[in-house]
C-alpha cells in the first residue's frame, strides 16, 4: 500500500469518527443531491414536477436503508457500537452499585493478590538473568550422602579436572563466600564478599557500569589486591560515587583498590557487598588449597559453549568425574555417594524459594477462583433479574451474538475496573513481599510492576470477564414469547441455572476448605517451630559475638596472645556488671553453627571396612558457658581452667559412639576432612551435654564436641551473658565494655537468645500468615457467596414460602428448609475439599515441620471452621426466610 | 445490503472505477453515464452505487470533492486517485483475462 494511500485512509477513519455529524451531513446532501437531479430528469422527460418528484423518490427506494449501506463502508462501525454498548454499560452497572461495588471489591482483591505474587514469581523465578546470555550460565553442584553434604563445594584440583575434561564448556569460574572485615568511618563492619578468579565475570557475563572487573591477570600471588563492588553496596557505602574507582578500602585490615563497580545482579548462594580477587585470601592461595583434593570450598560456575546442549555437559562431567573417582579411590570412598549435578544457574538462584513462591501463586489463584465464583454467581442472579430486560431487547431486534457482547462488555467494564484496583493493592503488597522474598533469593531486585506483570493482569482480569459473559445463557428466541406473556418478575432462573448457582457455592468452599488446610499446617509449622524445644533451659540470655582478629592475623601468636587476653577481660569486666550471674565464652552463640566439623573415631570403634568417618561439628566453650548459656550437664563435668586435651561431647555424639557404655574417660581421635594426614589423638571425655538445636530449628540435633575456648581459634568470640532479673542497659553496657578494651573490635549479634529463636522463625510466619490472610479472604468471599445464594434463592421463592406457611409449615420449619439446603452445600464442598486437601497436601511437606501434611487435628479444625461459617452465613437468609408474611407474600403475587 | 448483487460480483467497482477516469463526476450521473454507454444494458440501484462509492472512498481509490451543483446547491464529485487508477488498470487487465477466457469457453463448439 502505498503511503499516500494509506495516510488518506486514516484520516477518512478519523474523520469518520471524529466528525461523525459533518459526514452524516454530507451523506444527507449526497442523496438529495441524487434525488433532484433525478427529478430534473424526469422533468426534463415531460413530467410534471410532482409527479418526477415521486417517480425519483421511488426509484431510489429506502433513503435509510441506502445510508446504512453506505455508512457501513465506514469500517467504523464496530467501534462506535462499541461506544454505545460501554455507555449502556456504564449505565446499567449505575443502576445496581451495590452489585457493581461488591464485584470490583472482590475482583480487586483476587486479582490484587495474583499480580502481587505474579511479580514475586516473574521476578524470582522466571525473569530471564541479567547475565548475557544467561541461559549458558551452569551452577555444579558436588554432594555427598550425609548431613550437611548436600553441597561439598569443589576443591581446586577438582576444578582443574573439569576444566581440562568438559569441551562444551567454554569457561569455568570459582567462587568462595568470604567475610572480611572492612574499616568504615562508623568503626569496622563485617561484610559477605566472593572470592573469584579472574576469569568469574567473564564466564557469568557481567559487566562493569564503572572501572573494570577482575580479569586473568588478576589471578596468582604477585596480583594487587583488588575488589569490584557491587551495585547495591556501591549506592548504598559509597552513596553512588563514580569517583570512586581507583580508591582505597581497607579490608581485613590490608588496602584493596576499588576497581570497577559491577552491573546490578543477583548473587548465589548470598548476597555479596564486594567481589575479590584471590589474593585477598592468603589461605586460598595458600598450599593446602591449591593441592589438596579434599580442601572443598570453592562454588563453581561455568559457561556453555553456543550450541552445546546441558545433557551434553552432563555426559562429560560424569566421565571426568568416573576417571577421577577411579584415579584417586581414596578420596571418595564408594559409600560416600558422591554426585556432580549440572543445574542451570536460573535454576539454581531460585531454588530456595520456588516451592514456597508456587504454593503462594497457588493460594491467590484459589482466591481468585473463590472470588471469580462470587462474581459468577451475582452475575447470574442479576442475570435472572435482567432477564426480562433480555427478552425485551431480543423482542426488539437486538441479535444474539450483541446481547452477548453487551454482556462482555459489562463484565470486561467490571473486571477491568477491578484488576485496575488490584494492581493498586499489589503495588502496596509488592514491598511486604520484597522483604519476605529476600529470605528465599537474591533476585529481589527484579521484582517489580513491570509491563509483563500489567499484562498478566490484563490477561486475568479479560479471561474472568470471557468465563463471567458465556456462564449467563441468553433467552433462546423460541422462549420469548411466553417470556413476555408470564412477565418473569419473579424468576428464580432454570433449573440449569440454579444448579450452576450451587455447583459454584460447592467448589467456593471447597477450593476455600484447601485454602484453609494449608494455612493451618504452615500455622501448625510456625507454632511447632516455635515451641520447638531447643535443649537449653532458658533462653533469656544475652549473645553478643565480637571479632578482634582478622584472619591474616590470627596465625600471629602475638597478636592472637593479646586477642586472647582481652577477651577474659572483656568476660571478667562484663561479670561484673550489676545483675549479671554468668558470663561465658564459646567459639558459636547457642543457636547458631558455623558447620565446622571434622571427622572423628572413638577409641575402641574404629569405623567398619568402607565406612566413612563420622563428622562431628566442633564448638568452642570455656568453663563458663554451658552454666550461661543454659545447656544442661548430663554427666561427668563441665571444663575447668586446668584443663587440657579434654572434650564435652553431647548425647547424639554419646548416642551414636556410645550407645550402652560410660563414655566419660573414652578418648576420641579427630581430623579435617581435607587433611589426608593421620588422626590426632588425645582428646578425653570429661563430660556429656544435653542437646541443643543449634544451625537450624527444624533440623535433628547432630553430633557435636566441644573444645575448649583456649585451643581454638581466637579470632572471634561468642559472649553469652546470663542475669537475673531486669536489666535493660545490659546491651549498651557490654557493648561500651568491649568497646573500651578493644576499640578497633567488630560488634555483631547483640541479641537474646529468644530474639534470635523469634528471627529464625520469621519466614515460617511470614508464609503462615500469607496463607492464612488469603484463607481468611477466601473464607470470606465464600461467605458472602453462600449467604447471598441462599438469600437470592429465598427471595425467589417467597412466593412459594408464603404458600408453606399458610398451608401449615411454622417459622421454624422454614427456616430449617433453608438451612438445609444451604448445609448441604456446605457439606458437599467441605467433603470435596477435605479430599482435595488431603491429596494435594504432599506437595508442600518440604515446608512443614512436626506435622504431617494429613494431620487429622488440623483437617478437624478447618472442617470446623469452614462449617461454622458456611452455617452462619446461611442462618441470616434461613431467618430472613422465616420471618415471611404468608398474607404479604402471597397478596404480593 | 453492502454488496452489490445485480451485476457480477466485483465489476461494478471496476466499472465505476473506468466511469471515474473518463472523467469526475456525481453518484447520479455515474449511473446515468453507465447506463448510456451500456445502451441501457447496464443499470446500477442506488442500493449499490452508494455503498460501492463509499467503499472505493475509504479504500483510498477514489476521492470525494465538493463542488457547487447548477441550481448553487452543493454537489459530490469523484474522481480517481493515483492509487485508484493503477487499480483501475490492474483490475481491467484481469477482466481482459477473465472476458477473454470465458468467451474462448463459450466458443467450444457443442455436439
Amino acid at each position: 500500500m502505498t503511503l499516500d494511500r494509506l495516510l488518506r485512509i486514516v484520516s477518512l477513519r478519523f474523520r469518520s469518527l471524529a466528525r461523525r455529524d459533518d459526514v452524516e451531513r454530507e451523506l444527507d446532501d449526497e442523496m438529495r443531491d441524487h434525488i433532484e437531479r433525478e427529478t430534473a430528469a424526469n422533468v426534463r422527460r415531460g413530467m410534471s414536477l410532482s409527479a418526477a418528484r415521486t417517480m425519483a423518490l421511488r426509484e431510489f427506494g429506502g433513503i435509510e436503508y441506502h445510508k446504512e449501506g453506505a455508512r457501513d463502508q465506514r469500517g467504523t462501525r464496530w467501534l462506535e457500537e462499541l461506544t454505545a454498548d460501554v455507555r449502556f454499560a456504564f449505565r446499567s452497572l449505575r443502576n445496581s452499585p451495590t452489585f457493581a461495588a461488591v464485584v470490583v471489591l472482590t475482583l480487586a482483591l483476587g486479582i490484587g493478590a495474583n499480580t502481587a505474587i505474579f511479580s514475586v514469581v516473574r521476578g524470582v523465578l522466571l525473569k530471564p538473568l541479567p547475565h548475557r546470555d544467561g541461559d549458558r550460565l551452569l551452577y555444579l553442584r558436588h554432594s555427598a550422602s550425609g548431613p550437611g553434604q548436600s553441597n561439598l563445594t569443589f576443591s581446586v584440583p577438582e576444578v582443574r579436572d573439569l576444566r581440562s575434561g568438559v569441551p562444551s564448556l567454554s569457561g569455568i569460574a570459582e567462587y568462595s563466600s568470604w567475610m572480611v572485615m572492612q574499616q568504615t568511618k562508623d568503626g569496622p563492619v563485617r561484610i559477605n564478599v566472593g572470592l573469584v578468579t579472574g576469569n568469574f565475570f567473564e564466564v557469568m557475563g557481567l559487566s562493569p557500569i564503572l572501572g573494570r572487573l577482575t580479569q586473568p591477570s588478576d589471578d596468582g600471588r604477585a596480583a594487587h589486591r583488588v575488589a569490584v563492588l557491587a551495585y547495591e553496596y556501591w549506592l548504598k557505602q559509597f552513596g553512588g560515587d563514580s569517583s570512586v574507582v581507583g580508591t582505597q578500602v581497607s579490608l581485613d585490615r590490608q588496602p584493596v583498590t576499588i576497581i570497577g563497580v559491577l552491573q546490578p545482579a543477583p548473587f548465589f548462594p548470598n548476597r555479596v557487598e564486594m567481589l575479590l580477587n584471590l589474593v585477598n585470601s592468603e589461605h586460598h592461595l595458600g598450599a593446602s588449597m591449591q593441592d589438596n583434593r579434599l580442601h572443598r570450598m570453592t562454588e563453581v560456575v561455568a559457561r556453555m559453549k553456543p550450541g552445546a546442549s546441558i545433557e551434553q555437559v552432563r555426559a562429560e562431567v560424569a566421565t571426568v568425574y568416573k576417571r577421577v573417582t577411579r584415579e584417586f579411590s581414596e578420596a571418595y570412598p564408594a559409600a560416600g555417594g558422591y554426585n556432580v549435578a549440572v543445574i542451570p544457574f536460573k535454576t539454581v538462584m531460585g531454588e530456595k524459594a520456588r516451592l514456597t513462591l508456587w504454593l503462594l501463586m497457588a493460594s491467590a489463584a484459589f482466591v481468585l477462583i473463590v472470588s471469580a465464583a462470587n462474581v459468577a454467581n451475582l452475575t447470574l442472579m442479576r442475570g435472572v433479574r435482567r432477564e426480562h430486560e433480555l427478552v425485551v431487547r431480543t423482542a426488539l431486534g437486538a441479535g444474539a451474538g450483541r446481547l452477548r457482547r453487551l454482556l462482555l462488555v459489562e463484565n470486561l467494564l467490571l473486571t477491568l475496573f477491578g484488576g485496575s484496583l488490584g494492581i493498586l493493592i499489589a503495588n502496596a503488597g509488592v514491598r511486604l513481599l520484597k522483604a519476605f522474598a529476600e529470605r528465599y533469593s537474591t533476585r529481589t531486585a527484579d521484582i517489580r510492576l513491570d509491563g509483563i506483570v500489567f499484562a498478566f493482569t490484563l490477561a486475568v482480569s479479560v479471561g474472568v470477564a470471557l468465563v463471567l459473559s458465556f456462564l449467563a445463557s441468553l433467552p433462546r428466541e423460541a422462549r420469548i414469547g411466553s417470556r413476555i406473556m408470564t412477565g418473569a418478575q419473579r424468576s428464580s432462573g432454570g433449573l440449569g441455572r440454579r444448579r450452576m448457582q450451587r455447583s459454584l457455592v460447592v467448589v467456593q468452599i471447597a477450593v476455600t476448605v484447601v485454602l484453609l488446610a494449608g494455612a493451618g499446617l504452615l500455622t501448625r509449622t510456625m507454632i511447632e517451630l516455635s515451641h520447638v524445644d531447643t535443649g537449653l533451659t532458658s533462653e533469656d540470655v544475652l549473645t553478643m559475638r565480637v571479632t578482634q582478629l582478622t584472619r591474616a592475623e590470627r596465625s600471629d601468636s602475638t597478636l592472637a596472645a593479646v586477642a586472647r587476653q582481652r577477651f577474659e577481660e572483656m568476660r571478667d569486666q562484663i561479670a561484673a556488671l550489676p545483675g549479671v550471674t554468668a558470663v561465658g565464652i564459646g567459639g558459636t552463640l547457642p543457636l547458631r553453627s558455623e558447620d565446622f566439623f571434622y571427622l572423628v573415631q572413638a577409641e575402641g570403634k574404629p569405623p567398619a571396612a568402607g565406612e566413612t568417618l563420622t563428622r562431628v561439628e566442633f564448638r568452642g566453650a570455656d568453663q563458663n558457658f554451658f552454666r550461661a548459656a543454659g545447656v544442661p550437664l548430663i554427666k561427668g563435668r563441665m571444663f575447668s581452667t586446668s584443663d587440657k586435651d579434654v572434650v564435652i561431647v553431647n548425647k547424639t555424639f554419646v548416642d551414636r559412639f556410645f550407645p550402652n557404655e560410660d563414655p566419660i574417660g573414652k578418648r576420641i581421635a579427630w581430623k579435617a576432612d581435607w587433611q589426608p594426614d593421620s588422626l590426632h589423638w588425645g582428646l578425653t571425655i570429661v563430660g556429656v551435654v544435653g542437646n541443643t538445636r543449634d544451625g537450624r530449628l527444624d533440623a535433628p540435633p547432630r553430633m557435636v564436641a566441644f573444645e575448649l575456648m583456649s585451643r581454638m581459634p581466637t579470632q572471634t568470640a561468642g559472649f553469652v551473658i546470663r542475669a537475673s532479673g531486669s536489666t535493660p542497659g545490659l546491651p549498651a553496657q557490654a557493648t561500651r565494655i568491649v568497646r573500651r578494651v578493644a576499640p578497633l573490635a567488630l560488634v555483631d549479634n547483640v541479641m537474646t537468645v529468644a530474639q534470635f529463636r523469634q528471627q529464625s522463625v520469621s519466614p515460617q510466619r511470614l508464609n503462615a500468615g500469607l496463607i492464612t490472610s488469603f484463607g481468611a479472604l477466601a473464607v470470606i468471599i465464600a461467605a458472602v457467596g453462600i449467604g447471598g445464594v441462599l438469600a437470592f434463592a429465598v427471595s425467589a421463592r417467597t412466593n412459594e414460602i408464603g404458600i408453606r406457611m399458610s398451608l401449615g409449615a411454622d417459622s421454624g420449619r422454614v427456616q430449617r428448609m433453608v438451612l438445609r439446603e444451604g448445609g448441604t452445600l456446605v457439606a458437599i464442598g467441605l467433603v470435596l475439599g477435605v479430599v482435595g486437601a488431603y491429596l494435594s497436601a504432599g506437595v508442600i511437606r518440604g515446608l512443614l515441620f512436626g506435622v504431617t501434611p494429613n494431620d487429622p487435628m488440623t483437617y478437624i479444625a478447618v472442617g470446623v471452621t469452614m462449617a461454622t461459617i458456611g452455617v452462619i452465613a446461611c442462618w441470616i437468609p434461613a431467618l430472613r426466610a422465616a420471618r415471611i408474611d404468608p398474607a404479604i407474600a402471597m397478596r404480593a403475587s | 445490503m453492502s454488496k452489490p448483487n445485480d451485476l457480477v460480483q466485483g465489476t461494478l467497482d471496476l466499472l465505476i472505477l473506468k466511469m471515474l477516469a473518463v472523467d469526475s463526476m456525481n453518484g447520479w450521473a455515474i449511473a446515468e453515464r453507465l447506463k448510456e454507454a451500456s445502451s441501457d444494458v447496464l443499470r446500477v440501484s442506488t442500493g449499490s452505487l452508494y455503498p460501492a462509492l463509499h467503499k472505493l472512498e475509504q479504500q483510498g481509490w477514489i476521492v470525494a470533492e465538493w463542488r457547487p451543483s447548477e441550481n448553487n446547491r452543493r454537489a459530490k464529485f469523484y474522481s480517481l486517485t493515483r492509487a485508484g487508477r493503477k487499480h483501475l488498470q490492474l483490475e481491467s487487465d484481469n477482466w481482459d483475462r477473465l472476458a477473454s477466457a470465458i468467451s474462448a469457453v463459450m466458443r467450444l463448439r457443442e455436439t
